[in-house]
């Protein structure tokens, strides 16, 4: 057998997007400001997933002004309305969607005013990058002239919403039930190179496609992917925390591995876009599915490189080189003519 | 304490100052001089977050005494660049959007400066080995070596400096790569963390945590802490009503502080508020805790035998949650299959590894709210249940949440803001908890591991006729996300397909583990994992590529799921056809065809990693030590 060999395989993956089985909800307050700039107000921040940023593209794209002229609040219970957890992959659909709706309202308002000024048809008034304008006319400003029309008239542009996605609750008897409104899709395919004389696993590269409903910041999306491999590939490989009679043995990172810069494979991510219809901004979301196939992915190429199927994670060298030591050319195939013919014995 | 006159060069600046001796730079950097931007991630010299030059190499400033640094020339994140300007190296990170919670963000902007100026003409495997040394678990890397790729680029005139700049938008921001509005403030250091946070008059906490995996405390004795110069007060369960106490995500099983029993090493018994951390953590050593040892649990399969020692009195059967999911006729769908797989699959605990450890800060306010300020990923339900368990109006609860140095689902548990709480209604001062790494390992929840005996009927021609499928997790001392877990694990268990007759079971069980809870894909993973690896086990057996297989079975509009919901959009077809194709995927029976196949090696994948990059670059190499 060679030292090196080099193996492929694929796996398949869905998620459902926000809250499971129960009503989930966020707010969010909206208001077109001076200077043509805008407050957002809502119960979120960061965890990294760059959802701050989001947030400031959507409502600087519905209300037409640049994202960095979103200012968005603090995630204050006492101040801010309720946008509930960071988690279940539910940022982006759920505040994001919210916000939309805000944006739209204070939008709304705006609108209303600008248009009784102009004395145009509400629906001849866009608005994008800073610039208000009614369709076939000359009346062209900015979106600070038209925060100051606005407010001249005795309106503050404000708008607020609440975005509801509707699952219910499960069966307790046969679990049946809609756990969420909406779900996404995924597939990987992983390349590895494993040593046989080592045990080691290298991954060489991933072919990430992930259906995202709508990629609000693709650049986003591609960074929640491959934070998500990674983690998948850590799960896969090495990551083990260990306990010793309820005593972990894994009690700082020398002990519990994380992969590191030269553990990371070519990721090629592609974004599949199958709108979400049951919301206004059509996003679902990445940010948990991105690591569901990627273990059993790279387990699958093991299999195709060294023809060892490891079940138990993670599959680190030590495991890898008992499993090679243990097998029976042809184990595999053995086992796999054996549960064909259990199967015939089944069927007679 | 003895103090010591430390003298050296701060970003330029001379620094004369007198400081405690026991200090590591680190501390000298944050604690006196009030630069934040130098992160602590583990105090061990493990993930690189607190990286600085020291005389224009590469230090882990936890690993350095101060007394060492003295004389020396430091150069900090905060010094890189003008106040309100950034290099090339942060602008390159900025564009490329290389930072994401941002915590390990400093250092990795330290390190791959220091890489471009040991070589400036650095090749990716260089620079990949010189930043092996800072670990970042957002990002997966690879927008970082992007980054400073194009900061190479741009420094060495081969690229023009405004490909740094955002791109100009077309008609619309949706789908614009707009620039991350954060990273300025996360790639220059700027950006305050819980634990970069300070108060006027502000209390550091300790928490002295459970030795034991099961124990009932006897006793506990604080008095002799409390009388050490410098100790405020001493907290234990005893200051929280005891008919209120519990929390948690599903189940409110778990008290602030232990209350007569201990469930797993780590948990808070007692905690300590001193005027200064060192005060605090001395006096932890005084409290007197009397444990009498019980038997524990620690396998998810003993904790449903008889006689198992009892985790939770509520649970004599040590079950968190169970969920069935049942579809269709699964005796009638495997007697009509083909061929029957069967196979068991483990998953193991794991960490998540948020590079900042769990930080927070309570204050009454001025109009008697109790405000708690940390990286919580759920501020709705903590004050919820904060309030409930303080026997507060709900307004009397303020929650904010800091920027979170990641999170993945571990900072879901209230399992330290309770204490911070508590310590500012007694005191009236604000009081602040930084976890050690090691205490944020033991303390925090963990993914749950998982095993699955999974059962697989298919006819020849690769449809799955039923599937049985049973999953027992360990879900550790206190119930947190379990439920939830075992809820998404059920009814995502079959993966992406069509399955007519299917007999579904998710069990949690209570063990004396480390508690498990929410982590990134809650559940899903560990049971996909199953599936996935059934479905290749599959097709080999029925000689079929593993595409096709899975186009077989897969979900479309109109199936029903597991759960007898009728999907209205489903673009599993679409996600497959383009990973077949994007990955020039060569077609084929998964049957070990790794020697023959043809589509390996390609532009797409990277080289295997050899290490020793940096030392056949030529310049420098033989003299440089990279501490």
């Amino acid at each position: 057998m060679e030292r090196k060999l080099q193996g492929r395989g694929m796996a398949a993956s869905w998620y459902g997007i926000a809250r499971t089985a129960t009503i989930d909800r966020a707010g969010a307050w909206a208001e077109l400001d001076d200077g043509g700039t805008a407050k957002i107000v809502t119960g979120v921040t960061e965890i990294g997933e760059g959802i701050l940023t989001l947030l400031a593209q959507v409502a600087a794209d519905e209300l037409g002004i640049k994202p960095s002229e979103v200012t968005i609040g603090d995630n204050d219970t006492a101040r801010s309305p309720e946008a509930a957890h960071a988690g279940a992959t539910r940022q982006t659909y759920m505040i994001g969607n919210s916000v939309h709706l805000a944006a739209r309202e204070a939008k709304k308002h705006l609108f209303e005013q600008l248009a009784d000024h102009w004395d145009v048809e509400i629906d001849t008034l866009q608005s994008f990058d800073g610039e208000v304008w009614s369709n076939d006319t000359n009346l062209r400003i900015t979106m600070e002239e038209a925060v100051g029309i606005c407010k001249a008239r005795g309106v503050v542009p404000v708008g607020s919403a609440s975005f509801t996605a509707y699952g219910t609750g499960l069966d307790p008897v046969d679990g049946s039930g809609s756990p969420w409104q909406t779900y996404v899709f995924g597939t990987q395919v992983a390349e590895v190179e494993v040593d046989t004389y080592t045990g080691e696993v290298q991954v060489l590269g991933i072919w990430a496609v992930h259906d995202v409903g709508r990629a609000i910041n693709p650049r986003g999306v591609e960074g929640q992917i491959e934070g998500g491999v990674i983690q998948g590939l850590g799960q896969a490989l090495m990551e083990d925390y260990q306990t010793v009679d309820g005593h972990t043995t894994t009690h700082g990172f020398a002990k519990y591995i994380l992969p590191t810069s030269l553990d990371i494979p070519q990721i090629n991510c592609t974004i599949v876009e199958d709108p979400d219809p049951l919301s206004p901004l059509g996003a679902k979301g990445i940010g948990e599915p991105a690591l569901v196939p990627t273990a059993p992915a790279i387990m699958n190429a093991i299999y195709d490189a060294i023809g060892v199927r490891m079940k138990s994670l993670p599959a680190t060298p030590e495991k890898i080189l008992k499993a090679l030591k243990d097998k029976v050319p042809g184990r595999e195939m053995y086992v796999q003519n054996a549960r064909k013919q259990r199967a015939q014995a089944h069927r007679t | 304490m003895p103090k010591l006159k430390i003298e050296l060069d701060v970003n330029g600046r001379k620094i004369s100052r007198e400081t405690d001796a026991y200090k590591r730079l680190l501390d000298f950097l944050r604690d006196d001089l009030n630069l934040t931007g130098t992160k602590e991630g583990c105090g061990a010299g493990e993930c690189g977050t607190c990286s600085v030059f020291v005389d224009g190499k590469l230090v882990k400033s936890c690993l350095m005494p101060v007394a060492k640094a003295s004389g020396t020339k430091i150069e900090t994140i905060e010094g890189l660049a003008k106040p309100g300007d950034l290099t090339p190296m942060q602008k390159a990170f900025h564009k490329t959007g290389a930072s994401q919670c941002g915590y390990c963000i400093p250092g990795m902007v330290m390190a791959a400066t220091s890489a471009l100026r040991q070589n400036p003409n650095a090749g990716i495997e260089e620079i990949k080995e010189r930043l092996g040394g800072n670990i970042c678990r957002c990002t997966g890397y690879t927008k970082i070596f992007e980054a400073v790729e194009l900061a190479k680029a741009v420094i060495a005139g081969d690229m023009p400096e405004d490909a740094l700049n955002e791109d100009a938008v077309g008609d619309s921001y949706i789908g614009h790569n707009v620039r991350r509005l954060d990273a300025p403030s996360k790639v220059s250091g700027r950006l305050r963390y819980a634990a970069d946070m300070k108060m006027h008059d502000m209390l550091q906490l300790q928490v002295l945590r459970s030795p034991h995996p099961h124990a009932n405390i006897v006793s506990i004795d604080t008095s002799a802490a409390e009388a050490m110069d410098g100790v405020v007060c001493v907290i234990t369960s005893a200051d929280v009503p005891d008919d209120t106490d519990g929390f948690g995500v599903f189940v409110h099983d778990q008290p602030i502080m232990a209350r007569g029993v201990v469930r797993h090493v780590g948990e808070a018994v007692a905690a300590v508020a001193a005027e200064d951390l060192v005060t605090a953590r001395r006096a932890l050593s005084k409290i007197k805790v009397v444990y009498e040892e019980i038997a524990g649990v620690f396998d998810p399969e003993d904790a449903l035998k008889d006689g198992a020692a009892i985790v939770h009195d509520y649970a004599p059967d040590n079950v968190v949650k169970h969920i069935p999911v049942r579809k269709g006729n699964v005796e009638a769908g495997f007697a009509n299959a083909d061929i029957i797989l069967e196979d068991d699959f483990s998953t193991q605990q794991v960490e998540h590894a948020y590079l900042e450890p769990e930080a927070g800060i309570a204050y009454v306010d001025a109009d008697d709210v109790i405000v708690v300020i940390s990286p919580s990923q759920n501020i709705t339900h903590h004050r919820h249940m904060l309030s409930h368990i303080l026997k507060k109006p709900i307004n009397k609860v303020r929650f904010i949440m800091s920027p979170v140095g990641g999170g993945f689902g571990g900072k879901e548990d209230m399992i330290y803001q309770g204490m911070l709480a508590i310590v500012a209604m007694k005191t009236h001062r604000p009081v602040q908890l930084n976890f050690t790494r090691e205490e944020s390992i033991i303390a925090s929840a963990k993914r749950h591991p998982s095993r699955v005996h999974y059962k697989m009927g298919l006819k020849w021609n690769g449809e799955i006729t039923a599937i049985q499928f049973n999953m027992l997790s360990d879900g550790g001392a206190y119930g947190m996300s379990s439920e939830g877990v075992m809820r998404k694990a059920a009814i995502l268990s079959c993966g992406p397909y069509e399955v007519h007759n299917l007999s579904v079971d998710t069990t949690a069980v209570y063990t004396n583990n480390t508690p498990s809870g929410a982590f990134r894909t809650f559940g899903g993973m560990q049971a996909q994992f199953a599936t996935e690896s059934m479905m290749d086990m599959a097709a080999e057996a029925l000689e079929m590529d593993p595409f096709q297989i899975r186009r077989i079975n897969m979900m479309k509009i109109g199936s029903r799921t597991h759960t007898q919901h009728t999907l209205t959009a489903a673009s599993l077809d679409r996600c497959l056809d383009a990973a077949e194709k994007e990955s020039r995927w060569e077609n084929g029976t998964p049957n070990v065809r790794g020697d023959k196949r043809s589509d390996l090696g390609g532009d797409d994948t990277r080289a295997p990693c050899t290490l020793g990059a940096r030392f056949t670059s030529g310049k420098n190499s033989d003299k440089e030590r990279v501490a």
